[in-house]
């Protein structure tokens, strides 16, 4: 072992949430609600979807939220669907979703799981 | 017994959500062309209109009913009247909403696209003498596509010409005198404001060289009777100028220009003052107007009809009026701006399908705003104030008035009018985006709430001071002078962030639903209560924010430099 130690997470994915501005706090919040430790919401600017819905577009924000959240693999399913119906994907413009898997990841982690991970 | 585990997402998945699996391959093949447009369901598009409508629906809502409510609870509760025509004012009010909305939208789709290309290429294009001419059409443009700029017509009904012929005839005959005052001062201010943004001018010598001329104007129309009707009127179109449409437009002029030609001062202030100088130049111009009228025109008071009853002369008329008072308001502003980003900084217009929609949709929406303003708002501010002495006097029109003795009336009275600042103030969506600059300013010093209690205080005490200047019926100089030398010494001994700070606060506090309903409300009290004109409320409100958040200011600057000196 070197100079600290670095205890690595394992088992988790990323869900990536792409939606118009305004709409990430609601998504966030049914995540939460749902177990997630909480999220980051950036904001960018989409194209594309605007153009082709022709005059409704106007009602689809060109600013957008984007919001990441690591879940753990057992919980993906269950976020997943969370943010589906809290983001009303299943409607044109809403935005998109998706699942990356993470291969490692490091945080604070709390003392007593640190301890039970221990090799004894 | 061996035990199975089954995972409870797995159970979940499979009990409570049905998954399909598509490939993406199918939604987008490699076929190499673009794609067309999205084939939607009309219940789609109703899920995809509806939060969008909604969402603006309750921003502008959240702003108008609170206190729609209170003034009409306040009738029906504390001087048990019923609200006159309530159906009509109830779907003025909604009006008013909706076409808030629409105008607010159009604003941010159709018009400010044009303030950020003109803003950012103007100053890189052209030299420093055309970036301020075009400033200056600018800003009288954009007044006169103001909504509460409509509000001046709509209060001429509502004066007594026999008593204030000069005050009747700037608000209707000549009303477009007036108008045009106001706009050439707004154009002056963001002329000034981009030449104190270029060359980083400090704020305070500015308010005192536009303060001491305006208030020399202003006891001099003191003197002569007939001017002294529009001071009022004057100072209360300070107020009236700095609303949704100027302050972004001109700001985004004002800003790309000091970027382009850059200076050394801190650039952490950048952007205030200009609200300030908006709000002072006006009145010197109204005043101006009001001396060139009484001295060189003639003044026509044949026109009684007008003031007869208010309700009754509401027909299709107020609404082809209202309509043709959008028109003029939009047209011009979007002309001009058309024609600069074409022909002077020769961009081209992106998205312009989007862009007509938002000008076609401002375009209604401040149609819709001002007949909802002459149906809902300014009837129902008018009754309210002219139901208000009742509280404390006897009026013939009402049986059992007083309906308190006299002091409790009176008390009622100014309980009433703060109240009604307070919460008007904090309802406005603009005090909190003031509150966390002025916190992100001062480094923490001067909290957030702390801002918008002060501001709203401020509010809140003005207007109670200009209803009591109603009630008791003084000449508005004698609150006027006192209070604005009370601002300038407080600006005199505070710094320099506090001065623009305070300045600007002022301006946020007269949205476009607080000044039509305040004018309506003083003109509604003071017929009542025999006052000669029902202006300079909001001229009130005006100064007591200014004096309080400069006060609260002195109080943490010195409880800043307490803790720095206890550091040491």
């Amino acid at each position: 072992m070197g100079k600290g130690n670095i205890t690595v997470l394992t088992d988790l994915n990323l869900i990536t949430c792409i939606v118009q501005k305004g709409a990430a706090d609601d998504i966030v919040k049914a995540a939460v609600a749902e177990g997630v430790q909480g999220g980051t919401i950036h904001y960018a600017r989409g194209t594309g979807i605007r153009e082709r819905l022709g005059i409704l577009g106007v009602a689809i924000e060109s600013e957008k939220e984007v919001i990441n959240i690591v879940v753990s693999t057992e919980m993906t399913d269950k976020i997943f669907e969370a943010i589906y119906f809290a983001g009303k994907l299943d409607t044109p413009g809403m935005g998109i979703m998706y699942v990356t898997p993470l291969t490692k990841a490091a945080t604070y982690i709390p003392p007593h799981l640190l301890r039970e991970n221990e090799p004894s | 017994m061996p035990v199975r585990t089954l995972k409870y997402s797995k159970f979940l998945k499979e009990t409570a959500t049905n998954y399909q699996y598509i490939s993406y391959n199918r939604l987008n093949p490699p076929s190499g062309s673009p794609h067309g447009a999205i084939n939607y369901s009309f219940q789609d598009a109703l899920r995809i209109i509806k939060p969008y409508i909604r969402s603006r629906w309750n921003e502008q809502m959240k702003v108008v009913m609170p206190i729609a409510a209170y003034l009409a609870l306040f009738q029906i509760i504390v001087l048990r009247q019923q609200v006159n025509e309530w159906v009509q004012v109830a779907l003025g009010i909604v009006s008013v909403i909706g076409g808030l909305m629409m105008f607010m939208e159009g604003l941010k789709l159709g018009l400010m696209p044009f303030g950020e290309t003109i803003g950012y290429y103007l100053p890189i294009k052209l030299g420093k003498r055309t970036v301020l001419s075009i400033a200056f059409i600018l800003g009288i443009g954009a007044t006169l596509a103001e909504p509460a700029i409509g509000v001046l017509k709509e209060a001429g009904r509502i004066v007594p010409p026999e008593k204030s012929p000069l005050l009747f005839a700037m608000l209707t005959n000549y009303s477009h005198i007036t108008v045009i005052a106001v706009a050439v001062g707004v154009g002056a201010a963001v002329m000034l404001g981009i030449l104190m943004f270029i060359y980083g001018w400090s704020l305070k010598p500015l308010i005192f060289s536009l303060l001491v001329p305006t208030a020399a104007l202003t006891i001099y129309a003191s003197t002569d009777p007939m001017l002294a009707d529009i001071i009022g009127l004057a100072w209360d179109c300070g107020a009236v100028t700095t609303g949704p449409v100027t302050v972004p437009l001109v700001l985004s002029l004002g800003i790309g220009t000091a970027g382009v030609i850059k200076h050394k001062h801190s650039k952490r202030l950048q952007g205030f003052g200009l609200v300030t100088l908006a709000s002072l130049f006006p009145i010197a111009t109204v005043l101006l107007a009001g001396i060139f009228i009484r001295h060189f025109l003639a003044l026509d008071i044949a026109e009684p009809s007008h003031t007869e009853n208010l309700i009754s002369s509401l027909s299709s008329s107020t609404i082809f009026e209202g309509i043709l008072l959008g028109i003029q308001a939009i047209i011009p502003l979007v002309a001009f701006l058309w024609i600069v980003q074409i022909a002077v900084i020769k961009e081209p217009i992106h998205n312009q399908g989007i862009i007509k929609y938002g000008i076609l949709l401002a375009l209604l929406g401040i149609s819709l705003f001002n007949i909802g303003l002459s149906y809902g708002l300014s009837p129902l501010g008018n009754q309210v104030g002219a139901l208000i002495p009742a509280a404390y006097s006897n009026i013939q029109s009402l049986e059992n008035s007083p309906f308190f003795s006299e002091s409790v009336g009176l008390w009622v009275c100014l309980l009433f009018a703060f109240f009604l600042g307070y919460g008007a103030t904090l309802a406005e969506p603009a005090l909190n985006a003031l509150g966390i600059t002025v916190e992100n300013l001062t480094n923490g010093a001067f909290r957030k709430p702390l801002v918008m209690i002060s501001v709203s205080f401020g509010v809140a005490f003005g207007l109670t001071i200009g209803v009591i200047k109603m009630i008791f019926n003084v000449p508005i100089v004698w609150f006027i002078i006192p209070t604005y030398l009370v601002a300038s010494i407080l600006t005199l001994l505070s710094d320099e962030r506090y001065v623009n700070l305070g300045w600007d606060s002022s301006g946020v506090t007269t949205g476009p639903i607080t000044v039509p309903l305040v004018i309506a409300l003083g003109l509604g009290l003071s017929n009542a209560s025999g006052a000669v004109d029902g202006f300079g409320i909001l001229a009130m409100a005006s100064v007591f924010p200014i004096i309080s958040v400069l006060s609260v200011g002195l109080y943490v600057r010195r409880m800043e430099r307490k803790k720095e000196l206890e550091g040491q």
